[in-house]
C-alpha cells in the first residue's frame, strides 16, 4: 500500500469509528454567519447533541444571505437544510423538530445550481476542522498525483491548464514557480497571500474556513514545483477563525505526514508557518507584502528585481494568492484539459465573486470565467430586492472602476473588461441602486485610495487626496469645466507614475467616471 | 518608540514611521468600549451611515474620536469584509452583521454594561 492509500485507509477507518451510523448535523461557522450568530448556534447544537448524532463545523457555504445554515443528514440518507437558524431554532432541530426553521429552499439551489465550483467544492458541507473528511472526499489525491511526477511535470501540467494568479494580477502561476526554480539560490521561500484587504472581496476567508487543507494541498503543490522547503501563509491579522482553522489543518497534516519531512514517502520536505498580516490593502502588491514580513513599512520595492529573483530576505520568492493556490490541487487530481474545459478560450477556469450590495442573495459564487455580469447578478444573485432598480456595478474594488447598469452584459476576464479602468481584480461585485449612487461611490473608492496610499510616491501620495478634492468640489456644484480636465489629467498622471498596483490603478475610479457619467459631472461643473 | 528605536539600534523617527504606516496600529490608548461601523460601498448602501450618525450622537463623539473620559472610541473602516451580511459593526473586537441603528445602539449599552460589571 502506497503511503496515500494508507492516508485514505486511515481516515477512512477513524471516521466510520467516530461518526460511522450516527446522525450528522452540520453548522456552517464561517467569518460572515459569525457576524450573524453561527457561533451561538453550533454552541447550542454543541450543548443539547443526543448520543446518537455528532455536530461537524463546516465553513460557509457562500450563501451568504442564508446564513446562519444548519444541516441535519439522518443515517437513513435523508437531509434536511435549514437557513437564517437562530439559537431557539437550533434547539429545536436538535430535538428532531422538522419544522424548526425556514428550510433550504429552490432560492438557495438556484444560487448553487449556477455555479461551477472548483476551489470552493464542498464548503459548508465538509467538516473544515477535520483532515479525514477533506481526505474522503477526495482531498490530497491531487498532492500523490503531484508528488508521483518530477516538478517539472507538475509545471507544465498547471501551465497547460492555463490558471493565472487569481490575486488580481492574473499572472501565470505555473511561470512563476517556473522562475523562482531556475534561480539557482537557495533557500526559495513560498508565500501564499491570505492578506484580502481588498473592500468588498471576503473570498479567501471563505475558502480558509471552508477548505483550509485545499489551500495547505495547493501550497504543498506549489512548493515541490518550485523547489521551496519552507512556506509563510500570511492571513489578515483581523482574520482570526481563518487563522484558527488554518492553524488546525497545519497540525492535522502534519500528524499525518502531509508536512515535514519525506512527505508521503516522496523524499519531498517542507515546513509551514503561519504569519499573521498587516498592512491591508497595499499588500496587494507583492513587495509590499515582502516588506511587512520584514519589518519595514508597507511600502512597495522597485522592480526588478522580482520577488522570484529575490523576494523575501533576498531569497527567491513564489508569492500566490489563496485563491490560486486552491485551483491547483483540482488540476492535479483531475488534469489539467479538466480545468482548462472551464471558461473561454482565452480565459480558463473559474473566478471567486464576492457578490454583494442591491442583490437579493448577496454571498461567495464561483462561476466559469466568461460569465456575464448579467449572469452574476440576475442569475446567481437573484436580481436586485424588489421596488430597487440597479444603477451601476462596481466591479474589483478601489483600483478599479465601476460601469452603469446598461452594460450588465459585459463578460469577467483577467484585467481590463472595459478600457476606462474597470478591472475584475479579485473579482468583488456590487451592485448599487439609487441609495448610492455612483457618483458618491466613486468618491468612496478614491478616498480609500487616499487613504491607503503608502506615501512613497509623490504622484499617488498628493495626487489621490487631490482627486477627492476635485471630486467633492465638482459635487459641491463648485467645480468649473477646468476642473474636469484637471482631474482626468491628473488621474492620468497617478496611474502612470506611481510604482505599484496601487498607485498604477488609482484613477481608474475617476477615469471611469468621467466616462460613464461625464454628462453629469459637466453639468454640475457648469451649474 | 526611542525604546524600541534604542533595542533595535535605529532612530525612532524610522520606528514612528514604520509604525504609523500600518492602520492596525494606534498610537493612543482607545476608550473602553472601542466601536467600529463598515462605510464600505454595501454597508453604506445598507444603512451604514444611518448607522454612524446614531453611534456618534448616541456616545457623544465624532467618528475617529475617543471620549475625554475614556469611555468609548467610535472609529470607521473602509471594509469589515462582510458586505453580504452588511449592515457591519464591531464593538470591541466582535463583528455583528445586517444590524440596524437600534441593535447598534443596544449592542454598544450592553457592552458599556458588561465592561462596567466586570471592574
Amino acid at each position: 500500500m502506497g503511503a496515500y492509500e494508507a492516508l485514505v485507509d486511515a481516515a477512512r477507518r477513524r471516521h466510520s469509528d467516530a461518526r460511522g451510523g450516527k446522525t450528522r448535523i452540520v453548522v456552517q461557522v464561517g467569518h460572515c454567519s459569525q457576524a450573524v450568530g453561527a457561533g451561538a448556534v453550533a454552541a447550542a447544537v454543541a450543548g443539547a447533541l443526543p448520543g446518537d448524532a455528532y455536530l461537524a463545523i463546516a465553513g460557509c457555504d457562500g450563501a451568504c444571505f442564508a446564513a446562519p445554515q444548519v444541516r441535519v443528514a439522518t443515517p437513513d440518507g435523508a437531509v434536511r437544510a435549514y437557513r437564517n437558524v437562530s439559537v431557539e431554532a437550533a434547539h429545536r432541530i436538535v430535538g428532531g423538530d422538522v419544522d424548526a426553521a425556514t428550510p433550504y429552499s429552490a432560492e438557495g439551489d438556484a444560487f448553487f445550481s449556477r455555479q461551477r465550483r472548483v476551489t470552493l467544492a464542498g464548503c459548508g458541507e465538509m467538516d473544515a476542522t477535520d483532515i479525514d473528511e477533506y481526505v474522503l472526499g477526495g482531498g490530497y489525491a491531487g498532492l500523490a498525483r503531484a508528488l508521483s511526477r518530477t516538478p517539472q511535470e507538475v509545471i507544465d501540467e498547471v501551465k497547460a491548464s492555463g490558471l493565472r494568479g487569481r490575486g488580481g494580477a492574473y499572472f501565470p502561476a505555473a511561470l512563476k514557480w517556473q522562475g523562482a526554480r531556475s534561480v539557482g539560490n537557495t533557500p526559495r521561500y513560498l508565500v501564499a497571500n491570505c492578506e484580502e484587504g481588498e473592500p468588498g472581496i471576503f473570498k479567501d476567508r471563505h475558502l480558509m474556513v471552508g477548505a483550509p487543507h485545499r489551500l495547505l494541498e495547493g501550497a504543498i503543490i506549489a512548493a515541490y514545483a518550485a523547489g521551496v522547503n519552507e512556506a509563510h501563509i500570511y492571513i489578515n491579522a483581523e482574520a482570526n477563525l481563518s487563522a484558527e482553522r488554518v492553524q488546525g489543518a497545519l497540525e492535522q497534516a502534519q500528524a499525518n505526514g502531509l508536512l515535514g519531512s519525506d512527505i508521503l514517502s516522496s523524499g519531498f520536505s517542507l515546513e509551514v508557518r503561519i504569519m499573521r498580516g498587516a498592512g491591508g490593502y497595499v499588500c496587494g502588491d507583492e513587495t509590499t507584502l515582502l516588506n511587512t514580513m520584514e519589518g519595514y513599512r508597507r511600502e512597495p520595492r522597485q522592480r526588478p528585481p522580482f520577488p522570484t529573483e529575490a523576494g523575501l530576505w533576498g531569497q527567491p520568492t513564489v508569492i500566490n494568492n489563496a485563491e490560486t493556490l486552491c485551483s491547483v490541487p483540482y488540476i492535479l487530481a483531475n488534469g489539467a484539459d479538466s480545468f482548462a474545459a472551464i471558461g473561454t478560450d482565452d480565459d480558463r477556469g473559474t473566478k471567486i465573486v464576492s457578490l454583494s450590495g442591491s442583490v437579493r442573495r448577496a454571498g461567495v459564487a464561483e462561476v466559469a470565467m466568461g460569465a456575464t455580469l448579467r449572469y452574476i447578478i440576475e442569475e446567481v444573485g437573484g436580481g436586485t430586492p424588489e421596488g430597487r432598480s440597479l444603477m451601476a456595478i462596481a466591479v474589483g474594488g478601489p483600483s478599479s472602476g465601476i460601469l452603469p447598469a446598461s452594460m450588465i452584459d459585459t463578460a469577467i476576464k483577467p484585467g481590463f473588461i472595459h478600457e476606462s479602468g474597470v478591472m475584475l481584480g479579485a473579482g468583488g461585485v456590487i451592485a448599487l441602486d439609487d441609495r448610492l449612487g455612483p457618483l458618491r461611490a466613486m468618491r468612496a473608492l478614491a478616498a480609500y485610495n487616499a487613504q491607503e496610499s503608502c506615501g512613497k510616491c509623490t504622484p499617488c501620495r498628493e495626487g489621490t487626496p487631490r482627486m477627492v478634492e476635485m471630486m467633492d468640489r465638482l459635487a459641491s456644484g463648485k467645480g468649473s469645466a477646468r476642473e474636469l480636465s484637471d482631474l482626468r489629467e491628473l488621474a492620468e498622471l497617478v496611474n502612470a507614475a506611481s510604482l505599484c498596483g496601487l498607485g498604477q490603478a488609482a484613477g481608474n475610479p475617476a477615469l471611469s467616471a468621467l466616462r460613464f457619467w461625464g454628462d453629469e459631472l459637466a453639468m454640475m461643473a457648469e451649474s | 518608540m526611542e525604546v524600541v528605536g534604542w533595542h533595535l539600534g535605529i532612530p525612532a523617527s524610522e520606528v514612528y514611521g514604520a509604525a504609523t504606516s500600518y492602520t492596525e496600529l494606534r498610537l493612543r490608548q482607545p476608550g473602553t468600549l472601542t466601536a467600529r461601523v463598515c462605510l464600505g460601498l454595501s454597508c453604506r448602501l445598507n444603512g451604514g451611515d444611518r448607522i454612524m450618525d446614531a453611534m456618534e450622537s448616541a456616545l457623544g463623539i465624532r467618528r475617529g474620536e475617543t471620549a475625554s473620559d475614556g469611555s468609548a472610541t467610535l472609529e470607521e473602516t473602509a471594509c469589515g469584509f462582510l458586505c453580504a451580511v452588511g449592515p457591519a459593526i464591531e464593538v470591541n473586537g466582535r463583528w455583528h452583521g445586517r444590524v440596524t441603528a437600534d441593535d447598534a445602539l443596544s449592542l454598544v449599552a450592553a457592552q458599556g454594561a458588561q465592561s462596567e460589571g466586570t471592574l
